[in-house]
């Protein structure tokens, strides 16, 4: 009798666990990096940039390469850092 | 910047610009490409609108995070990496190679 009661009450906790733990890992997943803006598929918005080559200021647009070239848009965090 | 020099040839005969894009100025955004060996443009956004625009930006760091898009010739987006992943442009690469034998 005592066994069928500690089966019962063991029961019920690994059926609360069940239920509880993967709230819990949902809730820290949220914390995870936010997702994207701008997903794949997505029209990447135009700009005008300037860069430096050395003796002028020169004007890009990423609208110049539609239609002529694929383009890499590295956006990196400072200069003189890795990667 | 390094790992896009070192596959620049691959990337440019897939038919691709390779352009960087950080906040600070476009002085010390050339200093940076000449010492670490960097051909392509390095852009500046200051001020950090395309930055925001492109929603990369953290308020939380004042500065915007390691993103890298490749953009079509359709301007579309074709492939993203994002944060840590962004260190290794592996995917991007094989991807403009695959869009090169795809044609």
């Amino acid at each position: 009798m005592k066994l069928r009661n500690v089966s019962k009450k063991l029961a019920f906790w690994l059926l609360a666990a069940a239920v509880v733990c993967p709230a819990i890992e949902a809730q820290t997943n949220k914390s995870a990096p936010q997702p994207m803006k701008l997903k794949v598929g997505d029209v990447a918005p135009d700009f005008k940039l300037h860069y430096f080559d050395g003796s002028d200021l020169k004007e890009v647009s990423l609208s110049q390469y539609r239609g002529k070239s694929n383009v890499v848009l590295a956006f990196y965090i400072f200069a003189f850092t890795g990667g | 910047m390094k790992a896009f020099q070192q596959n620049l040839k691959q990337l440019e005969a897939a038919d691709t610009q390779v352009l960087g894009v950080s906040m600070d100025s476009a002085f010390s955004n050339k200093a940076f490409a000449d010492q670490i060996g960097v051909t392509f443009p390095l852009l500046s956004d200051w001020g950090g609108d395309v930055s925001r625009e492109y929603g990369i930006y953290v308020d939380q760091y004042k500065a915007a995070r390691r993103v890298n898009f490749l953009i079509g010739k359709d301007g579309k987006i074709v492939e993203e990496q994002i944060d840590k992943e962004a260190i290794d442009p592996k995917k991007i690469v094989d991807a403009c190679e695959r869009k090169k034998v795809s044609r």
